[in-house]
């Protein structure tokens, strides 16, 4: 009988302190945010990016016209700079810090028939506002992994159909997009917890609101996979980071 | 009764002919490979059916999934079953008349024979040949060496005018029997098969051939048309047959004589117990008495006279979960022509009447899963009217129980195998080729059952 | 000095025995007190379970993945019932389906598949085989069902209605893949494939008078508006409201070999199959 209360109270303890470890979390990453900012690049020669073929809908193809779209499963910048990699915090973060959710809502668009743009990244829970521009139909039909704790859906949306809102419930680095209507359209939904960033055409990238700690960085880039590395971040400073891919 | 003596050995003759024949016939794993579903699937225990497996014959061995056509099948499918049955087996029997110096078959002794043995080889071809056309194929080899028939060949229409109510059925086949002789569990010589489906009275066997109502046996595969209906989810059914009284012979041996057969069945759903049915049949015909003589032998195909005969009765299955009952009843009823064995230009002895008889089994299975079957089977057939006044009353009455158990070690949709043990025993009242009393026989079978 | 012995290994072999009876209960109890409840019916995993060895296991395989001993050679696969994402569904796309869904859906079996109607099988026996085939899912230990959407009544067929039907037909594109004729030729039909990269066709409309989900103009209904989840065929109902999806409805069984009073209209209009790229009026 005594025994268990001593589980009891002890049980207890560890219930609070769970409690103000959540809590005291944002409070820790608000006012002495640091940084992380960094550059992913690729070595070597990038994947060769064949021009697509929207022929079998007219209405993408005229969007295009002289000027064919690209596939994007790799993008490189001026000096080499990687487009479209999601670089994210993999370890180390409170967990006050990693389940933070913005209110921003991301818009992930369909124009000319490709997305726009090609991945986003969001956190577990953050509102993607889904959105079309283009004068044809297109479903959306993002292909969660087995087990990931994502479930599947597949969407339509017609001309002119207003954007509609969604989330994803579990991390996930990164969920397929498509369009089987037309079926050169990729994407990618990056689910992640905590601080993130996706890198622009230079192939920079800049994480915020960084409470301080020691952290395991990951970059992930859809044709070349991860990479992870170190890095400690100070109270308000700004920490680097850089990564490369290297080419085939 | 001095024709006894003489009918005798004819009659254990035909005997052993009809027990020989009684293999089941149906369990096909060439359906198991086209669709992909295991043996439990359509089989209760193979080659007993469940009412899945019912509902897919019934359909013409379809699906009703657009996906029963062959088009649909690899090219390499080969719609084409073997079953065979290596065994030990011991059969007894009390009274066998042998010779001695009193003269030919004087005496009566036990005898007893066992050893390893073969049942004949069963090839069974059958599905579909095209959207609603389906067909069964069932050339049967003998293991004695020399005999080969066509044990069943069929086309069927299925579906005429989109409905299930009405398909059509022309060839050699079994008769709608729900409680199916062919899909038997028990294989030995003596229980391998039900009395009552091939039920004669004695006294018309050893009263003297030619003239023996052996034309329409409801066990045996009976050339003819059919047409079958049922309900979508089969709970309701019928079947209308007629058929060429030859017994399934080709070459018209006997005459121009045609049966009936009609059965309709309804089925009930009781939840956990599972799916009860019950239903009725009648069969009724005529078939010829005597025939045109040639160098003082039948001529075939000439028989005449004809006399009429009727079964009828009811059946049932009960199911308690995974005990269930086939209970099946019959009345039956031949012209005193042949009772006395009286050709009809003959006049018929004094006092001739028909011969009746009534008679029941109830065959009970215990599925403890799909891989182990216990069976038990105690058939009665009891005489109601002898065809002559002075016959005792109860001459050619039958007792029988079998007792079975398989075992399928293995259980997939490629092939099956079985680990099948049986005992059985008969006795008949006054069949015993010296004394007329009674003569019992029983078996003792052992053995692996397999078909792929 | 022997009877200890002896009296130590009883303990030992009980022990292990123990020791695996409570892991194997335990293992079974994961999911087996799964239950389904269709109207008064109440399905129980545990009672499914031989049904499922009997019945399913030859495709849907023994840990319900759809990898059973046949799923090599059938096409299209077997369902793998560990993912939870079904067909046919009166639920919102991205949801589970009801039980009465799945109940459904194992009575008519599955159109041009391999999947037969299970019609023949007791009431009671495809209700303990929904609670088993739930229970290979943890989605239907962590979610609820979507909300069944709500099929109103079927209006009138009328010409102007198929007249509509036919301009959504056009709007919505249905004929990118189902061709502008509804014979499952449309310019996209050729890549098409399902949530596991395998090639898939979408519906020739003029082959049957059965859709995979249904014959009834209901399930039709239900189809387009709320997908077959595992295909590419999407969701609708963000996009068609319940007057535009019974047009549609209607003018899509002109398209069907069977005869209805659809077809008897279409035909009295002169209705001719639309012209994607000709100019809207």
């Amino acid at each position: 009988m005594k025994n268990w209360y001593k589980c009891a109270g002890t049980l207890t303890v560890l219930v609070l302190l769970g409690l103000a470890l959540l809590y005291s979390g944002p409070s820790v990453g608000a006012g002495s945010g640091g940084k992380i900012t960094g550059t992913i690049k690729l070595e070597g020669a990038p994947a060769h990016q064949r021009p697509i073929d929207m022929s079998k809908d007219p209405v993408c193809a005229q969007q295009h016209t002289g000027n064919p779209v690209r596939t994007e499963t790799v993008v490189v910048g001026p000096n080499g700079g990687l487009e479209y990699g999601v670089v994210y915090i993999s370890e180390g973060l409170p967990a006050g810090a990693a389940n933070a959710v913005s209110s921003q809502p991301v818009t992930f668009d369909q124009k000319g028939c490709v997305y726009h743009p090609h991945v986003i990244a969001v956190d577990v829970g953050q509102k993607i506002e889904v959105a079309t521009h283009d004068p044809t139909t297109h479903n959306i039909h993002p292909l969660p992994s087995a087990g990931s704790g994502n479930i599947g859906w597949n969407k339509s949306q017609p001309p002119g159909s207003p954007p509609f809102e969604t989330t994803w419930k579990a991390p996930e680095v990164a969920i397929p997009v498509k369009c089987n209507i037309h079926p050169w359209m990729h994407g990618y939904m990056a689910v992640v917890k905590g601080p993130h960033a996706v890198s622009d055409d230079k192939g920079s990238y800049t994480i915020d609101n960084v409470p301080p700690g020691n952290y395991t960085l990951t970059a992930w880039q859809e044709t070349y996979g991860t990479q992870t590395q170190k890095v400690t971040v100070a109270s308000g400073k700004s920490a680097t980071a850089d990564f490369t891919f290297k080419g085939k | 009764m001095a024709g006894a003596r003489r009918g005798l050995p004819c009659l254990l003759l035909l005997a052993f002919v009809f027990l020989g024949s009684l293999r089941p016939a149906v369990a096909i794993p060439a359906f198991a490979r086209k669709y992909g579903l295991p043996c439990s699937a359509c089989h209760e225990a193979w080659p007993k059916l469940n009412v899945f497996g019912q509902t897919f014959k019934d359909n013409g061995y379809q699906l009703m999934n657009d996906r029963d056509s062959p088009i649909w099948q690899n090219p390499s499918y080969w719609p084409v079953t073997m079953r065979i049955t290596p065994h030990w087996h011991r059969e007894s029997v009390n009274k066998v008349g042998v010779d001695t110096e009193a003269g030919f078959n004087s005496a009566e002794v036990k005898t007893m024979s066992h050893g390893f043995d073969l049942s004949g080889l069963d090839i069974l071809s059958g599905g579909t040949l095209y959207n609603n056309i389906s067909f069964l194929l069932v050339p049967s080899f003998e293991n004695t060496g020399d005999a080969f028939s066509f044990e069943s060949a069929w086309v069927r229409f299925d579906n005429l005018l989109k409905t299930p109510w009405l398909n059509f059925k022309v060839g050699k086949f079994e008769l709608d029997n729900i409680i199916s002789e062919k899909r038997g569990m028990t294989l030995s010589s003596q229980g391998g098969g039900y009395q009552l489906y091939h039920f004669i009275p004695l006294a018309e066997l050893v009263n003297g051939s030619p003239v023996i109502n052996t034309f329409v046996q409801l066990g045996d595969n009976q050339l003819g048309l059919e047409v079958m209906g049922h309900s979508k989810n089969d709970r309701t059914r019928y079947s209308v047959a007629v058929i060429s009284s030859n017994d399934g012979g080709v070459n018209l041996p006997n005459g121009n004589s045609y049966s009936t057969y009609i059965t309709a069945s309804q089925a009930f759903d009781t939840g956990k117990l599972g799916v009860q049915r019950v239903g009725g049949y009648f069969f009724a015909g005529e078939a010829p008495t005597f025939y045109l003589q040639q160098n003082g032998a039948n001529l075939a195909g000439t028989g005449t006279g004809n006399k009429s005969f009727h079964r009828e009765g009811a059946f049932a299955l009960f199911y308690l979960k995974k005990l269930d009952f086939s209970v099946y009843y019959q009345h039956g009823w031949d012209s005193p022509y042949f009772g006395t064995g009286t050709g009809a230009n003959q006049t018929l002895p004094d006092g001739a009447r028909a011969a009746t008889w009534n008679g029941a089994f109830v065959e009970t299975h215990y599925t403890l899963n799909p891989q182990l079957i216990f069976i038990q089977r105690s058939e009665f057939v009891r005489m109601s009217q002898q065809p002559l006044p002075g016959i005792p009353s109860s001459f050619g009455n039958i007792d029988a129980y079998t007792f079975a158990t398989r075992w399928y070690p293995i259980m997939f949709s490629r092939a099956g195998l079985a680990l099948h043990g049986e005992y059985s025993l008969v006795r008949q009242q006054g069949a015993a080729p010296v004394s007329l009393t009674s003569l019992t026989g029983s078996s003792v079978f052992l053995g692996f059952d397999f078909d792929f | 000095m022997r009877a200890k012995l002896a009296r130590w290994l009883f303990f030992v072999v009980a022990a292990a025995v123990f020791a695996l009876c409570a892991t194997s209960w335990g293992q079974e109890s994961q999911g087996m007190g799964m239950e389904s409840h269709i109207g008064k019916l109440t399905g129980h995993a545990r009672a499914g379970a031989p049904l499922y060895r009997r019945f399913c296991i030859g495709c849907h395989g023994s840990l319900g993945d759809g990898e059973g001993e046949n799923a090599m050679w059938i096409d299209p696969k077997p369902r793998n019932f560990t993912l939870g994402i079904f067909k046919c569904r009166s639920t919102p796309s991205g949801t589970l389906p009801t039980d009465e869904d799945l109940f459904e859906t194992i009575a008519r079996g599955v159109l041009n598949s391999n999947m037969p109607q299970w019609r023949p099988l007791t009431d009671q026996d495809r209700a303990d085989l929904i609670a088993y085939v739930k229970h290979f899912s943890p989605r239907f230990v962590s979610e609820k069902p979507g909300p069944p959407i709500q099929v109103p009544p079927e209006p009138e067929v009328t010409a102007e209605r198929i007249k509509a039907g036919q301009a959504t037909f056009k709007r919505i594109e249905c004929w990118k893949c189902h061709g502008v004729e509804g014979r499952g030729n449309g310019p996209s039909a050729d890549t098409l494939t399902d949530d596991q990269n395998r090639p898939i066709k979408p519906f020739n409309f003029h082959d049957t008078d059965r859709f995979k989900c249904g014959a009834s103009d209901q399930d039709l209904y239900k189809i387009f508006m709320t997908g077959l989840d595992g295909t590419p065929m999407p969701s609708f109902m963000d996009n068609l409201k319940p007057d535009d999806a019974w047009d549609l409805v209607f003018y899509l069984r002109t398209l069907q070999p069977m005869h209805t009073k659809a077809k008897d209209i279409a035909q009295q209009l002169g209705l001719k199959p639309i012209n994607p790229y000709a100019p809207a009026k």
